[in-house]
């Protein structure tokens, strides 16, 4: 232990106080470059919780959790050997000591430190400010305040109007409150926005019902009649409101910078050279703490490259190596504020003399104008509202600095479908500052997908605003090295799944040999036999469309392994079955028939993670007896063996739970009753939950449903499994007729354009546009084919067949499950070998199955209890037996 | 040589395979029409489970294939090779039609 302390202690001590996103970039940074192993790092935040995404705080709301918006952890930073030391404020700074003091009065020494204090809420000081209910918006603890606010309020009013009011406001209405917005100014986001702009942006939040009063200054807050708080104006008008959320701006939090007497700004602020350091040797601040050039920097790109800045600095001292240098960034920025796209790009409030172009469409509700310099052909700025397509196109226009060769005008005139040409030095993340070259290297050496792209340039992983323009130059990359990206899906069609959905739709073709003869390349349209890949495919195409039998004469030999048998091949050649169990809701009397043909088929029992029972160990040819004697207890398919709608997963809901507010299981049994039997390109997972709290787990299914007190919210593209993703929330407060409509649609959209076995995930991310363009196509029906779409799932929801009725009913179907031609050859004493372990059958492993498992406190066999306590370990031997399969026959 | 009658040339189900007990021993047949009839060693090589015959027929590399149910690697019904694996191969018999019936040749094709 001492040892250990004294090699500590030779490292040279860095302490960083701040853990909020620049902060935590600069943890991240520091141990990327190996530097957790140079220094003996220490990290000191005052919130009780580790860095979280500020940037995306609403998103609070929506998932009524912090837990996806975590950055950091204790235990993360334990694993990289540093500190993290969560719920201490940092109250004094010694220079001269170089030491730190929390309130409680700790203390420790430093070598280098490096202040991430952020910044606080200005409140301004207005009479009855600090009244209760009177409330800021910055961390999670207020937005918990919030929350419990407004459980108790009617209305709520922020006051500001600028982007962080915004987002407040978003919060107020998403806690469905009545929500105002007061500003100062003559109109909404006055830093960034021209008149015009802010007019449009106005008019488009006024139409998501919230009141927008612009030119109001709040003079008091007193107690109000008909609420709380009354809010007066200066013009002697007044609001009244049960809850005031102040949002009128940020000041850095430089108090220990100016307590330490470190130099800080008139206004506030750290002031820091151009590598972080402040007036104080070894003390470097970064973030929106920090004054460089009598200017704060209050986005979290210019805070990331300041944290990458001071690092260079701390490496070089170390290392020798050259230290970078903060030139001051970008303050550019594109985000969405209440579902409205607002950008705004350098002297986006115009410049003097300029020249520029002004494109307003009352039409489509968009607005965007373009400032240029005097001679028209430099760009100096731009702002947008309601589509900010183009930003990433203007952004590097006004970044290069380089003259317009065209009319400006069509810069605000891209063909959409003609790919731009960014230069190789073109920053596309600016949040991580990640290049076009740095994306294309990594497209070479072999990452083809956005997820790989993501996780090695970190490019789309800060706000994501970038992702559709990183799949695109993927994809161009691609295209130049002659790889192939998503065309033809084997060697004998040159068509990827869409053209051939479209094909089979468009000239109704229903066989494999009419596509293969018509569509496939010369070679495969001789033979006609297809392979693994176009088969199922086509067959599941097929299915989409017509929703035939699946082992139609015609189909049957395209389906794959798992459809081919209508049940789940297993690796030992037996088939589990899966009876649907719509919602998870069983009866006793039904439970009790599966245990039963369970038993008497010794099949192995499991319960899934879609809350249904799987059923293991059936021999092909027990299936149909299987499945008979399930239909006749009024089960039917499951569907597990397809590419298709596979469980609704639901909490118990409003029907029994005390927290519920609406009927999920009732809603997730409809929902699987309509569903079943879709074929898609892949499986597809719902859940439904009956309130915010999620028990269904339904932002991590293809469609997630959860209750709200209006209605319900729906969310698309979630993941679990190998990818894990959360669903995009779609649409809010939606009546139940409106959740089917829009599942309709989407999901026949989903089947007509997704690659083969594209989950709706990676799907939703491939679209162009995603999702905002999905949501246009869905609930604006900007491609005119909604009724088409609902009339296609109409179509399959009215055509719907359980297989195993229909392969039951005919002879002919059902001799597809004879597995031997000559079943009265079978040798004497079978060779199919089976072990039992914890009461159950298992396959005889060979090297990967079930094997030794301790077990502890479990009932492993009739008669055979597990040790009280203790581990008992299951001989295979004395549990093993052979069986026939005779012996498995009541 | 040594053929034995399996079963009625009329019960082999088209386009596709089935599996037959042949001198104890599971064995594939496919019946691909015009293209011919073929019959291989039921067990995939590559887990030891007997599933051949319930795999989807593919033309490849201008032969034809059966794809393992299990992991959907390709052996050859002509010549018994793997394409994802050398090392892997299946056994083939010969197989033909007489008067009806379809007969199996017992003795393995040697390589």
């Amino acid at each position: 232990m001492g040892c250990i302390e004294t090699e500590l202690d030779l490292k040279p001590k860095l302490l960083v106080v701040g853990n909020g996103m620049v902060g935590h970039h600069f943890i991240e940074q520091l141990c990327d470059q190996g530097l957790n192993e140079q220094f003996q790092v220490e990290v000191f935040g005052c919130e009780n919780l580790a860095a979280y995404d500020r940037v995306q705080l609403s998103k609070y709301f929506e998932n009524g959790s912090a837990e996806a918006l975590m950055l950091a952890s204790v235990e993360a930073y334990a694993k990289r050997g540093i500190r993290l030391h969560l719920g201490k404020e940092i109250v004094h700074l010694d220079t001269e000591t170089r030491s730190i003091f929390t309130s409680d009065d700790e203390s420790s020494s430093y070598d280098k430190l490096v202040l991430a204090t952020g910044s606080y809420p200005f409140v301004p000081p207005i009479e009855g400010r600090d009244r209760p209910q009177c409330l800021v918006y910055r961390t999670i603890d207020d937005l918990e305040l919030i929350s419990q606010a407004a459980k108790k309020a009617k209305s709520g009013v922020v006051i500001g109007g600028g982007l962080l009011g915004l987002e407040a406001a978003n919060a107020l209405l998403t806690l469905g409150i009545e929500t105002h917005v007061v500003e100062f100014a003559p109109q909404l986001m006055p830093v960034q926005l021209n008149d015009k702009a802010g007019e449009l942006l106005c008019e488009k939040i006024e139409a998501l019902g919230v009141s927008v009063h612009t030119s109001k200054a709040t003079s008091a807050i007193v107690a109000g009649e008909h609420a709380r708080h009354r809010m007066i104006f200066n013009d002697d008008t007044f609001l009244e409101t049960d809850l005031i959320v102040f949002s009128a701006g940020i000041r850095p939090q430089d108090t220990l910078a100016r307590h330490s007497g470190i130099e800080v700004g008139e206004r506030g602020g750290i002031t820091v050279d151009s590598h972080c350091l402040t007036s104080a040797p070894d003390v470097y601040a970064i973030g929106e703490c920090a004054l460089w050039q009598q200017r704060i920097f209050g986005l979290v790109a210019p805070g990331y490259q300041m944290a990458r800045v001071a690092l260079s600095h701390i490496a070089s001292t170390v290392s020798g190596s050259v230290a970078t240098e903060f030139n001051g960034a970008d303050m550019s920025t594109k985000l969405k504020l209440l579902g409205v796209d607002v950008a705004s790009i350098g002297e986006s409030r115009g410049v003097e003399n300029a020249q520029y172009v002004e494109l307003s469409d009352n039409q489509s509700g968009t607005y965007k104008k373009l400032w240029l310099d005097e001679t028209g052909q430099f760009l100096k700025g731009a702002v947008l509202v309601g589509d900010a397509s183009d930003y990433s196109l203007l952004l590097n226009q006004y970044l290069s600095g380089e003259k317009i060769e065209m009319p400006a005008i069509s810069l605000l005139q891209q063909d959409s479908d003609v790919p731009v040409a960014f230069k190789d030095d073109a920053i596309i993340c600016s949040c991580h500052q990640v290049t076009k070259a740095d994306i294309v290297e990594r497209v070479v050496a072999g990452d083809h997908s956005l997820a790989a792209i993501k996780g090695c340039t970190k490019a789309a992983s800060g706000c994501g605003g970038c992702g559709a323009l990183v799949q695109e130059i993927i994809s161009q990359t691609m295209e130049a090295q002659g790889l192939e990206t998503q065309q033809g899906i084997c060697s004998h069609f040159e068509h990827d799944r869409q053209a051939l959905f479209h094909l089979c739709q468009v000239e109704e073709i229903s066989s494999f040999s009419a596509l293969i003869g018509r569509h496939g390349t010369v070679d495969a349209a001789r033979l006609g036999l297809g392979c693994d890949i176009c088969k199922p495919l086509a067959a599941s195409i097929f299915a989409s469309l017509e929703n035939e039998y699946v082992l139609a004469v015609e189909h049957a030999n395209l389906q794959d392994s798992n459809d081919a048998y209508l049940g789940n091949l297993q690796k030992d050649g037996s088939y589990s079955v899966v009876p649907r169990i719509a919602g998870g809701e069983i009866t006793p009397d039904k439970l009790i028939a599966l245990g039963e043909i369970a038993k008497r088929h010794e099949l192995y029992t499991k319960i899934t993670g879609g809350q249904r029972i799987d059923l293991f160990g059936a021999a092909l040819s027990d299936l149909p007896t299987i499945w008979q004697a399930l239909i006749e207890q009024g089960f039917e398919t499951g569907h597990a063996y397809g590419k298709s709608l596979r469980t609704v997963k639901s909490c118990v809901g409003s029907t029994w739970c005390r927290y519920g507010v609406q009927d999920s299981v009732g809603l997730a049994i409809e929902l699987e009753n309509r569903y079943k039997g879709l074929r898609a390109p892949h499986k597809i997972k719902f859940a439904v939950s009956g309130c915010t709290r999620e028990c269904a787990e339904a932002q991590s299914k293809d469609i997630g449903v959860i209750a709200t007190d209006k209605g319900w919210n729906l969310y698309v593209g979630g993941n679990g499994g190998m990818r894990p993703r959360h669903g995009d929330l779609f649409a809010t407060d939606i009546s139940t007729s409106v959740l089917v409509e829009y599942i309709d649609r989407i999901l026949i959209f989903y089947t007509r354009t997704a690659s083969r076995l594209q989950r709706t995930s990676v799907w939703l991310e491939s679209l162009e546009g995603g999702l905002t363009y999905l949501k246009s196509v869905i609930i604006d029906d900007s491609l005119g084919i909604a009724a088409e779409l609902e009339l296609q799932m109409k179509k399959v929801v009215s055509t719907y067949q359980c297989e195993w009725k229909t392969s039951l009913d005919s002879p002919e179907f059902l001799a597809r499950f004879s597995e031997f031609i000559n079943p009265a050859q079978i040798p004497i004493g079978d060779t199919s070998k089976y072990q039992y372990l914890r009461g159950q059958r298992f396959p005889v492993d060979n090297k990967w199955g079930a094997g030794m498992i301790s077990v502890k406190n479990v009932a492993v066999d009739p008669g055979e209890q597990g040790m009280d306590g203790l581990t008992a370990q299951v001989s295979p031997l004395k549990l093993v037996r052979q069986s026939t399969q005779k012996e498995c026959e009541v | 040589m040594n053929w034995l009658a399996i079963c009625e040339q009329s019960a082999l189900p088209a386009f596709g395979g089935i599996a037959a007990w042949v001198e104890g021993k599971t064995v594939a047949i496919f019946n691909l029409g015009e293209q011919g009839i073929f019959a291989m060693d039921n067990t995939d090589p590559a887990t030891g489970v007997s599933v051949l015959s319930r795999g989807l027929i593919c033309d490849l590399q201008e032969d034809i294939f059966v794809a393992s149910p299990l992991h959907k690697q390709h052996y050859s019904l002509t010549n018994g090779k793997c394409i994802e694996d050398e090392s892997l191969s299946v056994e083939l018999y010969q197989i033909k039609c007489e008067q009806g019936k379809v007969l199996i040749n017992t003795a393995i094709v040697g390589d």
